[in-house]
């Protein structure tokens, strides 16, 4: 018995010894993530896919970067959750990158610009003329106060790319019904009517994430200006939580329902749902974003389809696409500022909408492929009307949840619209009041 | 974040009640009238099966789902086989993320943390069991404090911490952290354990002139291997399967774990199902592999018992 | 008749436990000091990673913060509102669901199957088969909690879901339901969920402690003509107690900081039928950025896992201690 013991610690020991030697060279590997002040170095960050037109772009821009310069990019793309919930921390230590991507809005890049954790790169807009760039809806989302409300005050990031909600459609699905595009709102729910006659759910929708939100807010936006926008967006006035746009949005929303244009069962259904819906041709309508746009042209084989700008309403949802940013505690900032001028050339913008992506500066000489010119059309459509509104969550930082849980409520009837709007208004005042 | 809730079994209690002798002896007694299989225990066997398939049954979705083309699921569904197999997905991840390197990274954590935190408790539980320090109730629950507390809690204050010393990004920060989170659970087990360790092998040792420190790790460490083996076996699990943790202070790509690097396909709007159940696949098999190790140190124990 | 004096009848002296003692008998008297080495390594992590921690988040209560800048102190205020919100209270409300789910009904199936799996499966139909099934209960366990989400997702869809997809094909698809958007049924969607997650746990722990029961008795008593229930009583159930109080306290202890399932499955909705004191506390933390309050909800949490667990170890310590005693 002896005898085994000891084999055993023998064997114990010498596991915990190469576990040791292990630990020692791991330590001495990660230490080294963040000394590159030598300018030789450009750490870069970003979350988009390898596949995602962004994704193509950026690897492109990084060989163009890497030619130019003689410097060398270190690269580590991260995920979202991750450049979400920690942020903050990352940006106030040593390990900040020089250059990264990052969500638009108050309540993240506001809130990072207004802790003091990016760079005011004010200068640098003006410098290599990206202000001329982009246009005055998108530069709204790059540009924040010392509160961190956008719209005003310094600049804090550049977009490369834009997107918004238009709607998507079954064209075979239109075609066998019978039904063309509706250029009205009239006309729009006459086809949803002609698809729900015929026993089928048009719109494919989601509750338990953005989609039905997004929707409450297209229908809110048909019915209003842009002042209205500003109010809600930029604090500039008081939002009316029972007023005209609001409350059209509510009872229209579950008016919905009760017509049968949005199943009841949305309450449980992911954004991915609702896309595999539309996708696999169950439901013939989406109300959603460009994003959607590469991967439906990646997976949709049995039928035809595109968009059109959602009937009766000038204003639609979108912003400018993520943002640059460049942290404060960065070591490089100057190669980070040429990094993004290479991302805003026509060339680098061009495989952006080559590839499914809305570029923001390209044109549209440069853009080859047909179905992404369908997209960047529409898009420069609504931006020429100045008809960017951004999106429902953006007011607060927990407003996400709280309309998710709102309208799940009403969708399933434990809630009435009024009920709905007085809770989502006392949520957005007792926060934006901080502001006004 | 995996609910985790821990115990081991105090194995080494099985020493506590004495058996007779003669026991050994009794092998003449046929044996066939237990092992007579009778129709309500075909049943109750059925039962125990039913209940296996349907605790099983969402892994096959995962298998299923593993090895389809985004295209493919789209269209099908989750439900359907894969109409051919593909395999894209997740070598296209596995280069992206340099997938080895993450599986050597949750490997060493939960292995260092394994051994470093049974040491711990080892440690504190003969302090607490077998040296009977006074007010040991207390002391138990001090140390539980480490899992009572919901992680969130810890990291601003850790942050901050891990950041003045230099640990922050740095997987000692994380090994630092799970062996006191794990070794609070261990301690309060095994002290239990060490409660009822039998006095009179303690005694003999004691008699035989062996100082504290050699019966510890002569006598106590020995015998109670099994239950410490079990301990490295949970803690290993349930570190690899960490999230929030690595998340917050693992920054650079080359120190994160394999959940983490999983979370990497879930992106803002958009999510790539199949890669991400597939890589799901991949991150199971070694904490399989340790479980089916732990599978046969239990049941090593029964013979170990017997023969006592 | 003379009044009788009414007199007190002396309260029976309890008979005093023996003393603790360590167990390697004392020689010349060194007493149990130096034991006291041995505790501080472990003391001196534990100062670092989790006292000084639960400090600071004691000290963040009384103060508003947003992360970065310098916190601001305001006293009492996180406190009082964090007892009027009903946000708060509804969780805890729906802790104690996650304990039924978590601990209560675990606990019990997990006893029932490890005895059954050990008593009979392996007896009657060979180590290996109860082995097997052991690790198929176990699965769950090592299944981290987002993929855990999303195949639960796949099973619990109104429309293509698993679930209701089998409840469709055999006739039943009147009980399809739209499981976790509704709020009639999200929070037993998640209660099931959640026992599927921790049945594995108590199965292999008990099964483990079942090894410490002698056979004999079970054949002694079979002999004397006891069934299987009062065996089970009598036997099983009076020698592995110590499991029984770790598993418990151990599931208790998860049930209320419980975190993962809710964050992938329901995000504490709809409404707020399935949330919990941990995601609350992670909402503000993360989302607000309100650190404070979340400091100050993680703070309450852990008060009442604390007091649960005291009242936990102070019963079994008593338990073990009148069983030694041979009381």
């Amino acid at each position: 018995m002896a005898r085994s013991t000891h084999t055993h610690t023998r064997r114990a020991l010498a596991a915990v010894g190469a576990l040791t030697a292990g630990a020692l060279a791991l330590a001495g590997c990660s230490g080294g993530a963040g000394d590159d002040a030598d300018g030789d170095t450009l750490t870069l960050w970003h979350y988009e896919g390898a596949n995602s037109a962004m994704g193509i772009a950026w690897a492109e821009a990084i060989k163009v970067f890497e030619e130019e310069t003689g410097a060398t990019v270190e690269f580590e793309e991260k995920s979202f959750e991750q450049i979400r919930s920690t942020a903050s921390q990352v940006l106030n230590s040593d390990e900040a990158p020089d250059l990264m991507e990052f969500n638009k809005g108050n309540a993240t890049a506001g809130l990072l610009a207004s802790q003091g954790l990016l760079a005011d790169i004010s200068e640098a807009v003006e410098e290599y003329g990206w202000d001329d760039k982009l246009a005055p809806a998108l530069q709204t989302t790059a540009r924040y106060s010392e509160d961190g409300v956008m719209g005003t005050g310094s600049w804090y990031g550049v977009p490369n790319y834009g997107e918004f909600v238009t709607v998507y459609y079954n064209a075979d699905a239109f075609a066998e019904a019978g039904l063309e595009i509706p250029t009205t709102y009239e006309e729009f729910t006459a086809v949803l009517d002609a698809f729900v006659a015929q026993g089928v759910t048009p719109l494919a929708e989601a509750g338990l994430e953005y989609p039905l939100g997004q929707l409450w807010y297209q229908l809110a936006l048909s019915q209003a200006d842009r002042g209205f926008v500003d109010d809600y967006q930029l604090y500039t006035g008081e939002v009316d939580w029972e007023g005209e746009e609001i409350t059209y949005a509510t009872e229209t929303l579950a008016d919905y329902v009760d017509a049968g244009y949005i199943s009841p069962d949305v309450t449980g259904l992911k954004a991915e749902d609702a896309g595999v819906s539309f996708i696999n041709g169950t439901a013939p309508i989406f109300v959603s974003g460009s994003w959607w746009y590469g991967r439906f042209g990646d997976e949709i084989d049995g039928f035809d389809w595109g968009l059109f700008p959602f009937p009766g309403a000038d204003l639609s949802l979108g912003s400018s696409g993520n943002l640059w940013v460049v942290p404060e505690r960065a070591a490089n900032k100057d190669l980070a500022y040429e990094f993004i001028e290479i991302t805003m050339r026509p060339e680098i913008q061009a495989l952006i909408g080559n590839n499914g992506g809305l570029p923001v500066a390209a044109d549209e000489a440069d853009i080859t492929d047909e179905k992404s010119l369908e997209l960047i059309q529409a898009f420069n459509a609504i931006n020429e009307k100045d008809g960017l509104s951004f999106y429902p969550d953006w007011p607060t930082p927990t407003f996400y949840d709280t309309l998710v849980a709102e309208l799940q409520e009403l969708v399933n009837g434990t809630k009435s619209a009024l009920q709905v709007q007085q809770s989502l208004g006392a949520e957005y005042d007792s926060y934006v009041a901080d502001f006004r | 974040m995996a609910a985790t809730t821990t115990s081991a079994p105090a194995r080494s209690r099985r020493t506590h009640h004495a058996t007779p002798p003669a026991r050994s002896r009794r092998a003449a007694r046929p044996r066939g009238g237990m092992r007579k299989r009778t129709g309500v225990d075909w049943l109750m066997l059925t039962f125990a099966v039913i209940a296996a398939i349907a605790i099983i049954a969402p892994f096959y979705l995962i298998l299923v789902n593993s090895f389809k083309s985004p295209a493919d699921y789209s269209n099908g569904g989750p439900l359907q086989l894969p109409s051919a197999l593909y395999f894209d997905g997740i070598v296209a991840f596995w280069e992206r993320v340099n997938f080895p390197e993450k599986v050597w990274n949750s490997f060493f954590i939960s292995g260092m943390v394994a051994v470093l935190a049974v040491l711990i408790s080892v440690l504190n539980a003969f302090a607490i069991g077998i040296g009977r320090v006074k007010g040991r109730s207390w002391i138990v629950l001090l140390f539980l404090l480490a899992n009572l507390l919901p992680q969130e809690a810890l990291l601003y204050p850790l942050y901050y911490m891990f950041k003045a010393v230099g640990l922050y990004n740095n997987v000692w920060s994380v090994i630092i952290v799970f062996t006191v989170i794990q070794a609070a659970f261990g301690t309060y087990l095994l002290a239990s354990v060490y409660g009822t360790f039998p006095k009179e092998v303690l005694e003999a040792a004691s008699i035989d002139g062996a100082s504290r420190w050699q019966i510890l790790w002569r006598v106590i460490f020995p015998i109670s291997r099994p239950t410490l083996s079990v301990l490295v076996i949970f803690f290993f699990i349930w570190t690899w399967n960490e999230f929030l943790i690595p998340l917050t202070f693992l920054v650079s790509n080359e120190n994160q774990t394999v959940p983490v690097a999983i979370s990497m396909l879930q992106g803002d709007r958009l999510m790539d199902v199949t890669t991400t159940s597939a890589s799901a696949l991949l991150g199971l098999i070694p904490t399989l592999i340790f479980f089916l190790i732990f599978q046969r140190t239990l049941t090593r124990g029964i013979t170990a018992g017997a023969v006592k | 008749m003379t009044a009788v004096p009414f007199v007190r009848p002396a309260k029976a002296k309890r008979t005093p436990l023996p003393p603790e003692e360590p167990l390697i008998p004392q020689r010349g008297g060194r007493g149990s000091g130096s034991y006291w080495l041995y505790l501080l390594p472990g003391f001196t992590l534990l100062t670092v990673i989790v006292i000084i921690p639960l400090g600071w988040n004691l000290f963040l209560t009384f103060t508003e913060w947003r992360g970065i800048k310098p916190p601001e102190f305001i006293g009492l205020d996180n406190w009082i509102q964090l007892f009027g919100d009903a946000k708060f209270w509804t969780s805890f409300g729906n802790s104690v669901w996650m304990i039924v789910a978590m601990v209560v009904v675990p606990t019990l199936v997990g006893l029932i199957l490890a005895a059954l799996l050990f008593d009979l499966v392996g007896r009657k139909f060979g180590g290996k088969t109860a082995s097997f099934l052991r690790a198929t209960y176990y699965l769950p366990q090592i299944l981290p909690a987002a993929i855990a989400g999303i195949v639960i997702g796949w099973i619990l869809r109104p429309q293509d879901g698993a679930l209701n997809t089998i409840l469709e094909s055999i006739g039943l698809g009147a009980l399809a339901h739209n499981w976790l958007g509704s709020p009639d049924t999200a929070l037993v969607s998640l209660m099931v969920v959640l026992v599927w997650i921790q049945i594995g746990y108590p199965v292999v722990v008990f099964m483990a402690a079942l090894q410490r029961v002698d056979p004999e008795l079970y054949e002694a008593a079979e002999l004397d003509g006891a069934n299987w229930i009062q065996r089970f009583r009598a036997i099983t159930v009076a020698i592995i107690r110590p499991e029984i109080y770790v598993v418990t306290l151990t599931c208790t202890i998860a049930a209320l900081k419980v975190f993962g399932p809710v964050y992938v499955l329901t995000r504490g909705g709809p409404g707020t039928s399935t949330i919990v004191p941990a995601y609350y506390a992670y909402t503000e933390f993360f989302q607000s950025q309100q650190v404070g309050y979340g400091a100050t909800i993680a703070t309450a949490l852990t008060i009442v896992i604390a007091i649960v667990s005291v009242l936990f170890i102070r019963a079994q310590n008593a338990a073990e201690r009148k069983e030694r005693a041979g009381l």
